[in-house]
């Protein structure tokens, strides 16, 4: 377990919150909670699945990606596929996540060795390209999408319990990662990968395999969305405003932190929910202008509002254990 | 197919690889000095064209007049935004997160400030050179792509020009190449940087302006031509101001001869497929090739 | 002593500037070798080429007679060789004592920590006048500090060849004292030491033996007073007079 003492960022507290959290939203379904309530935390926990898994990318590692809905994608139509052609449904949200984790070796692989934006330049490419490919292949349906066959009854509870399912395996893969040696070497390499190479860290290794390990999380959560709705189209699965939604819930909650994502999925999923409603064009606007004003302002989205706030009533300290995004310093050149 | 027809796609491939050039030497300037991914591209072509039309429609101006216009305003409009924002974010000898998410912010508020003001119709720039064409030994030119062509150099060659005989250009040369090295050597990387991104922008919304003569446009106008900047400037090798032009001309041949080979549901994912094959096969650009892989393992 | 560190033709260019040309040099095991000229003489530039910061141009870098040259930081640093950076590279986000962690955990270790790795990090931190700021964020540090810090992280990878680029840079003569008698300590401890210095006294009072760059080239390569008694150096380097008044104040040093 790694840390020293002050790393420890949850107390007593914390864990008895989110145990209540927890026992209630299990309840939540035998409870008599609305269908509509259902649907939506359903879809929070989605939310929250592909959030935390950006999260270990971008916020941990620092790499960006603007195009983690190629991930969603592929692991929905490979699970659909699959239950189509008679896998059981959890096999098939599993297969999901090993597509996804595949796809994204072929992304890493060549960019993740070079110095640059190649990662994210090829982030957007791939994400559009497959889009347009899986527009246009007749076998998944083409832009009218994929249907699945529909055997048995629809259980809102099931769906509702993988989902949470999904939710709850990123949050454990998160927070295991985060307390081990491969969590201090991955932020290592955020903060300095040469540095961190400089002290026998491999960034490529690395960089891989938490891009493997976010982008089958995402893939499963994309298998647990289409095994939910039965029907998915390449211009919503893999649309770029859902690369986009898929960036901005961490970076509202917090980049790099546990909490911060699920916080961050959490109030996107209720402001989706009203401004869908009333005021459908602005979305993309407002989260732009969002993205600005958290990068301007406060880099590490509401955790680091949190921490400013903890830390003006506490006093002046020492500094606190990973600041969130640290501005990174300019690194030493050649001298003598 | 005759070589006269071939050589007609020629002749186009020729014309579109000079605006695609002034299209993606923005990208690059603005890359080279400061380190950042410019995602704001897309958005702020998407202002020229817009700019060029209303500026055509509602003042007696020729909008291929309009587009030369264009420079100062979007020179002007880049320092803006480069006071106003762009400076704020920490930079280091790769895009930062912070960076490469401001200017992503920025292009979703610019694409979609233009669906709110102008609507997602398409538009289109008339002129009265818009249908007149130019006869030569068998090879037909638009009279309009020749003139925006000629637009493109003139503006490269000012830009030539000036990177090698003021101190500007030099210091934007010199902290491409060496951006601790300059800064010791006492250039202004403030000013610099904010000239440059302004610099960027004005050909950016050029750029924008000038293509608005030549095809319709929407206020997602920007997203693929912002696409195939990316090809172009990864091409080139990310910081060499002539490999742009080697990787314009690429990517202007290749698009236009893809039509004889490429069916046309697949015309539009060109320039993503380009993007994708050549960062995953090529993606030190044929310039810088040998010594990126060479420099990390 | 046997030859650890063996460089023959190293050679960097960049484009069209020739920072270190044909150096060619012979390390011993256990000793403290210092590496000093002036100002752009491509002191750290053989240091970066050696620990796999860069690729040489040319030449040969052969550890224990293995050849390491244009391999990548981190195998380099897992056969035994660490550096430490002449301008301090932390991890500013992170805690001193997780700087020091990820050392520890990823500098591939020889020898198994005497006890929790926690321990063996204290232990570290002591050794380097860091303890008392463990919980400290990185980025908070002053500069004498962050050196130290550049020291620990390096001493956590348990190397057998440590590269120290000007350790001493913004340390005062106490803090300067302690740090070289540290150097001595890892030395007597079996560490080698390669050790960039532009703080003469320290150089000639700490170093077994001692290189003199200038403009990429090799000048000289001896003793402390081999060095102090050649002309090339003197001239080139030292300034005659200057240096002779020196001379007799660092051999009255106890």
């Amino acid at each position: 377990m790694s840390g020293a003492p002050a790393s420890r960022t949850t107390s007593r507290t914390a864990y008895a919150i989110a145990a209540l959290v927890l026992l209630a939203l299990l309840a939540a379904p035998r409870v008599g909670i609305s269908n509509n309530a259902i649907r939506l935390l359903l879809t929070t926990f989605l939310w929250v699945t592909t959030s935390l898994a950006w999260n270990l990318l971008g916020g941990v590692t620092g790499q960006v990606s603007f195009g983690f809905a190629v991930f969603y994608g592929l692991g929905a139509y490979t699970a659909g596929l699959s239950i189509n052609g008679g896998v059981n449904p959890y096999a098939a949200i599993a297969a999901g996540g090993a597509v996804a984790a595949f796809g994204s070796l072929l992304i890493g692989i060549p960019t993740f060795r070079l110095r640059g934006p190649y990662f994210a330049i090829a982030s957007i490419g791939v994400n559009e390209a497959v889009r347009i490919v899986m527009s246009n292949l007749e076998i998944t349906g083409g832009a009218s999408g994929l249907r699945l066959l529909q055997t048995g009854l629809f259980s809102q509870a099931e769906h509702y319990y993988a989902a949470l399912g999904s939710a709850a395996l990123a949050f454990l893969v998160s927070w295991r990662v985060m307390r081990s040696p491969f969590g201090l070497a991955l932020r290592a390499i955020r903060e300095d990968q040469d540095a961190a190479a400089d002290v026998g860290v491999h960034p490529y290794r690395c960089k891989l395999a938490v891009h493997a390990l976010a982008a089958c999380l995402t893939g499963i959560a994309g298998g647990v969305f289409v095994y939910y709705s039965a029907y998915i189209h390449p211009d919503g699965v893999f649309a770029f405003a859902t690369s986009t939604s898929i960036l901005l819930m961490p970076v509202i909650g917090g980049l790099g932190t546990l909490a911060g994502p699920i916080v961050g999925a959490a109030v996107y999923s209720i402001v989706q929910e009203e401004m869908v409603v009333n005021f459908p064009q602005f979305h993309l606007l407002l989260y732009g202008a969002l993205l600005i004003l958290i990068m301007l302002f406060e880099p590490g989205g509401l955790a680091g509002l949190w921490r400013r706030l903890a830390r003006g009533l506490r006093g002046r300290n020492a500094g606190g254990p990973g600041e969130g995004i640290a501005a990174r310093q300019q690194p030493a050149g050649g001298g003598s | 197919m005759g070589l006269n027809d071939l050589l007609n796609l020629f002749v186009a491939a020729i014309l579109l690889a000079g605006i695609y050039t002034a299209m993606s030497i923005g990208m690059t300037v603005i890359y080279g000095v400061m380190k950042m991914v410019n995602l704001a591209h897309a958005g702020f072509m998407m202002l020229g064209a817009y700019f060029a039309l209303e500026v055509s429609q509602r003042l007696p101006i020729d909008p291929l007049v309009a587009s030369v216009l264009a420079v100062p305003v979007f020179f002007l409009l880049g320092i803006a935004t480069h006071r106003s924002m762009v400076r704020f974010v920490p930079v280091s000898d790769e895009p930062t997160l912070p960076s490469l998410l401001l200017l992503f912010g920025l292009w979703l508020v610019l694409q979609n400030v233009g669906y709110s003001v102008w609507g997602a119709d398409d538009r289109s720039i008339f002129s009265a050179l818009t249908m007149a064409t130019f006869q030569f030994e068998g090879i037909v030119v638009p009279v309009i792509r020749l003139v925006v062509f000629g637009i493109a150099v003139l503006s490269l060659v000012a830009l030539h020009l000036s990177l090698h005989h003021t101190w500007f250009g030099r210091s934007v040369r010199a902290l491409t190449q060496n951006r601790e090295a300059g800064q010791l050597a006492g250039i202004d990387t403030g000013r610099t940087a904010m000239l440059t991104f302004g610099l960027g922008i004005a050909f950016t919304g050029l750029a924008g302006a000038l293509l608005a003569n030549l095809y319709s446009f929407t206020p997602d106008f920007g997203g693929s031509f912002m696409l195939r900047s990316f090809v172009i400037t990864v091409l080139g090798g990310l910081e060499s101001f002539s490999g742009v032009a080697i990787g314009a001309v690429i990517v202007a041949l290749i698009e236009t001869f893809s039509i004889l080979v490429v069916p046309a549901s697949y015309q539009h994912a060109i320039s993503f497929i380009l993007l994708v094959v050549v960062l995953l096969v090529l993606p030190g650009g044929i310039e810088g090739l040998l010594q990126r892989w060479r420099r990390l393992r | 002593m046997t030859d650890l560190l063996r460089v023959e033709g190293l050679t960097r260019h960049f484009g069209g500037l020739a920072a270190v040309v044909h150096l060619r040099f012979l390390v011993k095991e256990g000793e403290i070798f210092g590496i000093i000229g002036p100002n752009g003489a491509g002191k750290t530039t053989a240091f970066s080429m050696i620990a796999g910061s860069l690729v040489p141009t040319a030449g040969s870098i052969r550890f224990r007679g293995r050849e390491i040259a244009g391999w990548p930081s981190q195998r380099v640093v897992h056969l035994g060789i660490c550096r430490t950076h002449q301008i301090p590279r932390p991890f500013t986000g992170m805690t001193v004592y997780e700087n020091v962690e990820v050392g520890m955990r990823f500098g591939g270790r020889r020898t198994p920590p005497r006890g929790s790795i926690a321990d063996e990090i204290e232990r570290i931190l002591e050794l380097t006048g860091l303890s008392g700021s463990a919980a400290t964020s990185a980025g908070s540090l002053p500069t004498g500090n962050r050196k130290r810090l550049e020291l620990a992280r390096a001493l956590a990878t348990d190397p057998v060849v440590l590269l120290c680029d000007e350790i001493c840079g913004g340390l005062n003569p106490t803090e300067t004292a302690d740090i070289l008698a540290l150097l001595r300590r890892l030395r007597d401890s079996g560490i080698t030491i390669l050790y960039i210095e532009h703080d003469m006294r320290a150089v000639m009072r700490t170093c077994d033996r001692i290189m003199v760059l200038n403009y990429g080239e090799k000048l000289a390569e001896g003793t402390p007073e081999e060095i102090q008694d050649d002309e090339g150096v003197i001239e080139a380097y030292l300034g005659r007079r200057s240096w002779m008044g020196r001379k007799e104040e660092i051999e009255e040093q106890p």
